[in-house]
């Protein structure tokens, strides 16, 4: 029961930690508002999503931005699309990084666009890893509570 | 020279250049003060790239000058030079020439005439000598040489030029006359005929050394040849060189050059035989010797009218004749001989000798003729010029020596001077084009310096421009950061009040801190706003509103801060504003809500009256409805507003552009005269210890006037009689042709209506019943309760025929007297309609008391003339029903409660059909007066103003919750029942197209939980697809994948009924964007009279933005991300009014 008391501290204060930090703002908060019974696996769900198409979207960055002839409107495009879904979890540190990237793409200025796609990879990692964590730590102590359960 | 000068002007240059470079450098140094140092930097860099490219550029152009200048100066010289030097050099040469010429034609006349002399003496000589052929005796001979000496004389003294003659005969006995020219004497000298007896030889060593020859001199006169002195004897070394036989030894005339002691000069002597008559044996030999001194005199004048020296030399050097009186021969004690050239006595001439020897030596040109110009000899320059007579025996050299100066000294001096007078003008030349360019130089670059600078600050004006540029921008587009955590924040907060599970305590801060972050936003939009208007981006929309509803629903806002403060807020528009007009409705309502906004914060006490009027000449003929101070107002003004008028008409007349006044006349403290127009400056309050008091940060009334004159009006704070403030202002907005007489005019005075207005605010009944009255409606007035029932006692007991009252009831100071009161009024209900003017906090108690005693027809304060319409109208047609009712003898049964309970309830969206209806009624209710329900129909606007001790808490906080909405948001006041109640959007099938899975999963989520049917699809494409009903079964498939959490009746009735009731669309999609897809459903939808809501969904928060969505054809606007409520109230806005 400690260790269950204790795992939900440290959660609360990862959370807490992820706020402060900038990491996540409160459209996340949103999104755990919207998981209820129906939904239970909403976040988790939700956020995969935006991993999934994360990716594919700097993917596809790296190569058009790697290409010889950059097409700038694609590029701002798909610099949109990850703004957009960054913003709709909550990822705000990717979604900051994402403006400047999208005024570069707007210059034309090649070396702030892979200047930012290093920022926003860089942001998405950690992100995604904080993110992570914070699901692994959400699992546990969901397993913690069945023990419990399985305990009483 | 030119080098030189050249490197003068080098100098002078470099000189110019540093005292250049100093001074621009002190320039700099001014320029350092009063410039950044960044611009200096920049400035200063520029500045010197410019001066050393002038710097550059003056030197080229100088050394050009330079060049030409020069050039042409030597050029002018050397032609100048050449050609009279070439003209005098022949003319010289031509001179040289004929100088000589002449001393040697003369030294050839003298040959010839010493030749012919010498013949002829020969020739006189033998004639003689013939003619005493038979000398036998001494006496003959003594004869013939006197014979000879006679001739000899005859010939000696007509020949001046002669220096002797000589005649030497066989037997050695000499004859000579000599003539010695230094003395002038002339002399006969003889031998003595005795020993010349005996010696016949005739050998000139026997003569010269036999010392016993003896020899006389006598002396003549020069003219008769008179003997004049005696004879002497004279020693042979003085006698004069006598002509012997070894100088003509082959018989052939010779020639020799020699010298005596009595001449200084040489003598030319020429000797020849004199032949017997049998010409076999020399008999004598003749010899005349010339002096040549004739020659050297001839030189002498030569020379002294032309300088320069000349002389005369033999083959083999040595001189016979020079222009100079150097003696010719070297006084040696010996006998004198004859010198040669080079050692002359004369400088000039040894020199020139001494120049000719070295340079020519012994070969001497064939013809011994040379030309030389400019030989140096000594420190001057010579001509040196030698001519050769060949003459037989005695070839003869004659050399000219002339000073250069003679003759090119002119020229020579003259070249100088023009060279030197040359090269002076063309230095000042130089020097004056150097000033010149100089000078020039200095203006271009002065101007260079100018536009430099000039420049400079146009970049520097343009940065400042851009980064002011940029900060709007920034802000303008910070608006879309700065605004979605203030609405996530609200959001979220609505969220949270929406939980059940809250405390008292807890809900009271929760809403506590959702109005400050309202607050707030409203503080960040207003900035932004500003910002906005600033950068020149605000966008006016232009679309057709209503002007009257929106300011209904301002009022309405206000009203429930105006009952907490104790403020009357009215609204008094003029019948004849235009119901529908152009424009942009948020804007217009921001002004009015900013302007209310400050009344309210500056008014304590009393009253908020916001007029309106259309500004055209017939309303100032019917202003009665307004008040008399404001009649006097409008006189005041009525100079300034004619002029309006004027200019309004005209427009007016061409494009339906309309003048519209308003007025917020507050009873606040009203604003200082002197700060009448600073008020409207940005961060500027009229006094500043009001800041403390109310708050706020003076953006308010800068925007409004921003927004004013963008719509092409003004506004000013006009003078007001008793406390307060009055805000005028107009704005030009147009009205669509057909709505301008579309005013919702309805005749009442037929209606035998009586209003009995029972209103506490004086100035709302005030108003109001002008209106009433204006349109023929009874009214009256009751300020309180007691003057309630007093009239209302009146009324019914006289039994007059018809009345209508309305009522202010203002409950007393008791707790539960409202009850009483009511009950009181209940007694008139049967005989007078009442309408129950209700506050936002009225409590549930009073609602359901009036309600279960059937009093259902309540309206929300304030009481504004739209509403009034309405009541009357209801009232109509209510007393039409019962009349009918009455007819059909059906008793007043609860169906017909509910069914007015219901057309209260809803807006004033019916006004138009129940005042269609009311006309009706009217038509019949006055046809039937004696009805008992007609006469008595009463009208009782109820207001149940409570105090602050009247109300508990709870109930207040209840009917807060309940509509605390509305004051935020009109537009949701429909919506905000069903929130409480079950899900708000229950049954609504939306289409969602987004193609971003996370921002689709998320809306999803969010409208499902709102209780939404939500078909998520991933581009424009599909969503027009879908609308059309084409989309493929795979597509519903995957549509159901997504929305997992439907129950399975809901994919079945997207395949059944493809219809939606609204579409939220991304505005960025691939394949085909929002805009597109909207157009397509629009351009789908032309005809079919059907019109699907469309929301755009977009990450932009600007205007434009808006403004595109909204030109497109959607019809809403949400932001993303996306936040809960505003997206609940939008979308609830737009199935309602399609509903």
């Amino acid at each position: 029961m400690d260790g269950k008391v204790q795992l939900q501290k440290q959660l609360f204060d990862y959370t807490a930690s992820l706020f402060q930090e900038g990491f996540l703002d409160n459209q996340f908060n949103q999104l755990e508002q919207l998981q209820d019974e129906s939904n239970p696996d909403f976040v988790v769900e939700v956020v995969t999503l935006f991993f999934d198409d994360a990716e594919r979207i700097l993917n596809e960055l790296t190569t058009s931005l790697g290409q010889e002839k950059i097409d700038f409107k694609r590029l701002d495009a798909h610099v949109h699309q990850l703004k957009g879904s960054s913003s709709s979890i909550g990822a705000q540190r990717v979604h900051e990084a994402c403006i400047p990237f999208r005024n570069f793409c707007t210059e034309q200025n090649v070396e702030g666009c892979l200047k930012s796609l290093q920022q926003v990879k860089h942001e998405y990692s950690l992100v995604k890893s904080k993110l992570e964590t914070l699901f692994k730590m959400e699992e546990e102590l969901l397993a913690s509570s069945l023990a419990d359960l399985k305990v009483v | 020279m030119a080098t030189k000068c050249m490197h003068v002007f080098d100098r002078l240059m470099f000189s110019v250049t540093c005292w250049k470079k100093s001074s621009t450098q002190t320039g700099r140094r001014k320029f350092h003060r009063d410039v950044e140092k960044e611009e200096f930097q920049y400035a200063s860099t520029q500045c010197l790239s410019s001066y050393y490219s002038v710097f550059v550029v003056r030197l080229a152009i100088m050394v050009m000058l330079a060049i030409l200048i020069g050039l042409l100066t030597i050029l002018t010289w050397h032609f100048t030079k050449i050609y009279t030097t070439k003209s005098l050099n022949s003319l010289a040469y031509d001179l040289r020439y004929e100088l000589l010429q002449r001393p040697i034609l003369r030294m050839w006349n003298i040959l010839n005439s010493t030749a012919e002399i010498t013949t002829a003496q020969v020739k006189l000589s033998e004639y003689v000598i013939r003619s005493h052929n038979k000398l036998a005796t001494q006496e003959d001979h003594v004869e013939m040489y006197e014979a000879m000496r006679a001739v000899t004389w005859a010939l000696f003294s007509s020949r001046k030029a002669l220096n002797s003659i000589t005649v030497k005969y066989g037997n050695g006995f000499v004859q000579a006359f000599h003539r010695d020219l230094k003395d002038n004497n002339t002399f006969y000298i003889y031998t003595d005929l005795a020993y010349n007896e005996t010696s016949e030889a005739l050998n000139d060593k026997e003569i010269h050394n036999n010392k016993t020859v003896i020899w006389y001199r006598e002396q003549l006169d020069p003219v008769s040849g008179e003997k004049i002195g005696k004879a002497m004897k004279i020693a042979p070394e003085d006698s004069i060189s006598i002509a012997g036989m070894s100088q003509v030894p082959d018989g052939v005339a010779s020639w020799h050059v020699s010298v005596s002691k009595f001449t200084d000069s040489p003598l030319l002597s020429a000797a020849l035989p004199v032949w017997d008559s049998s010409n076999k044996s020399i008999v004598a030999v003749v010899g005349v010797t010339t002096a040549l001194y004739s020659v050297e005199q001839l030189m002498k004048e030569l020379v002294d009218k032309h300088s320069g020296h000349m002389y005369l030399t033999s083959q083999k050097g040595y001189l016979l004749a020079t222009s100079t009186n150097d003696p010719l021969l070297t006084n040696s004690t010996k006998k004198p001989k004859l010198k040669m050239a080079v050692d002359c006595d004369n400088e000039v001439i040894r020199e020139g000798a001494m120049w000719l020897q070295k340079t020519y030596g012994n070969n001497f040109p064939p013809s011994h003729e040379v030309h030389v110009e400019n030989a140096r000899l000594g420190h001057q320059q010579y001509y040196i010029d030698s001519f050769f007579l060949n003459l037989k025996k005695l070839p003869l050299v004659g050399v000219i020596i002339l000073p250069r100066k003679h003759i090119m000294g002119q020229a020579d001096q003259r070249a100088f001077k023009t060279l030197v007078i040359l090269i002076s003008a063309s230095l000042c030349i130089i020097v004056i084009g150097c000033v010149c360019i100089l000078i020039l130089t200095n203006g271009v670059s002065k101007e260079m310096n100018l536009r430099a600078e000039l420049i400079s600050h146009l970049e520097a004006r343009r940065k400042a421009e851009a980064s002011s540029n940029y900060k709007s921008q920034f802000l303008a587009n910070m608006s879309h950061e700065l605004r979605t955590p203030m609405a996530a924040v609200i959001g979220l907060l609505d969220i949270l009040l929406s939980d059940d599970c809250l405390t008292n305590e807890q809900y009271a801060t929760v809403t506590q801190i959702r109005k400050c972050s309202t607050t707030l936003l409203r503080l960040l939009n207003n900035i932004l706003d500003l910002s906005k208007v600033e950068s020149g981006k605000l966008v006016l929309e232009d679309a057709e509103f209503d002007l009257g509803k929106e300011l209904e629903g301002l009022v309405d806002m206000f009203s429930v801060q105006c009952i907490n403060h104790n403020v009357e807020i009215i609204l008094d528009l003029s019948d004849d504003m235009p119901k529908i007009v152009r424009g942009d409705s948020d804007r217009v309502v921001q002004i009015f809500a900013n302007l209310i906004n400050n009344s309210i914060k500056f008014t304590l006490s009393g009253h908020i009256i916001l007029r309106g009027w259309c500004e055209n000449p017939n309303s100032y003929g019917d202003n009665e409805s307004f008040t008399m101070e404001q009649k006097k107002l409008v006189c005041s003004q009525k100079t300034i507003t004619k002029q309006h008028e004027n200019t309004a008409k005209k427009t007016s007349n061409n494009d339906k552009k309309m003048i519209l006044w308003f007025e917020v006349d507050d009873t606040g403290c009203g604003i200082d005269p002197s700060k009448w127009d600073s008020v409207f400056e940005s961060f500027e309050q009229a006094d500043l210890s009001t800041t403390r008091l109310h708050g706020g940060t003076g953006l308010g009334l800068c925007i409004v006037r921003s927004l004013v004159n963008k719509m092409g009006g003004e506004i000013k704070i006009v003078k007001k009689e008793g406390p307060g403030t009055l805000m005028r202002l107009y704005l030009r907005l147009t009205a669509p042709v057909d709505a301008t007489e579309q005013h919702c005019q309805v005749d009442f005075a037929n209606n035998n209506l009586v209003v009995l207005l029972a209103l506490h605010g004086n100035m709302s009944r005030l108003i109001t019943s002008k209106w009433l009255n204006k349109n023929g409606v009874v009214t009256m007035e009751a300020s309180e309760w007691n003057g309630l029932t007093q009239v209302l006692k009146e009324l019914f007991h006289a039994k007059t025929p018809t009345h209508n009252n309305d009522f202010d009831a203002h409950y007393s100071a008791h707790r539960d007297i409202w009850k009483e009161q009511i009950n009181f009024l209940h007694k008139y209900y049967a005989r007078a309609k009442f309408i129950w003017l209700q506050n936002h906090d009225s409590s549930n108690n009073v609602k359901t008391e009036l309600r279960k005693k059937g009093h259902i027809l309540t309206v929300n304060k304030p009481l504004y003339k739209a509403k009034m319409i309405h009541i009357l109208e209801d009232v109509i047609k209510e007393r039409n029903i019962e009349v009918q009712k009455k007819n059909t003898i059906t008793p007043r049964t609860t169906v017909k409660e509910s069914d007015l309970h219901e057309s209260f309830e809803i807006d004033y969206n019916h006004c138009d059909v129940a005042s269609s209806d009311g006309s009706d009624i009217s038509e019949i209710g006055s046809s039937n007066p004696s009805s008992l329900y007609l006469k008595s129909n009463c009208l009782l606007g109820l207001t149940n103003e409570y105090m602050e001790q009247n109300s508990s808490r709870k109930e207040a906080s209840v009917s807060k919750r309940e509509k605390g909405e509305d004051s935020e948001c009109s537009r949701v006041n429909g919506s905000t029942k069903a929130v409480n109640g079950k899900k708000s959007l229950e049954g609504l099938r939306i289409l969602l197209a987004e193609d971003t899975v996370v921002i689709q999963r998320v809306a999803t989520i969010m409208l499902e939980k709102m209780g939404a049917v939500v078909v998520a699809v991933g581009d424009g494409q599909q969503a027009v697809d879908a609308l059309n009903g084409t989309l493929g079964v795979e597509d519903c498939r995957k549509e159901s994948l997504l929305k997992e959490r439907n129950k399975e009746t809901s994919q079945t009735e997207i395949l059944s009924f493809p219809a939606y009731d609204l579409i939220l669309m991304d505005c960025q999609m691939p394949k085909m964007d929002g805009y597109e897809a909207t157009k397509e459903i629009r351009k789908s939808e032309v005809g079919s009279g059907f019109h699907i809501p469309i929301v755009a969904l977009t990450a932009h928060a600007m205007s434009c933005d808006e403004a595109k969505c909204l030109e497109v054809g959607m019809d809403a606007y949400l932001t993303k991300p996306i936040d809960f409520k505003l997206m609940e109230s939008t979308i609830l806005s737009l199935t309602k009014e399609k509903a």
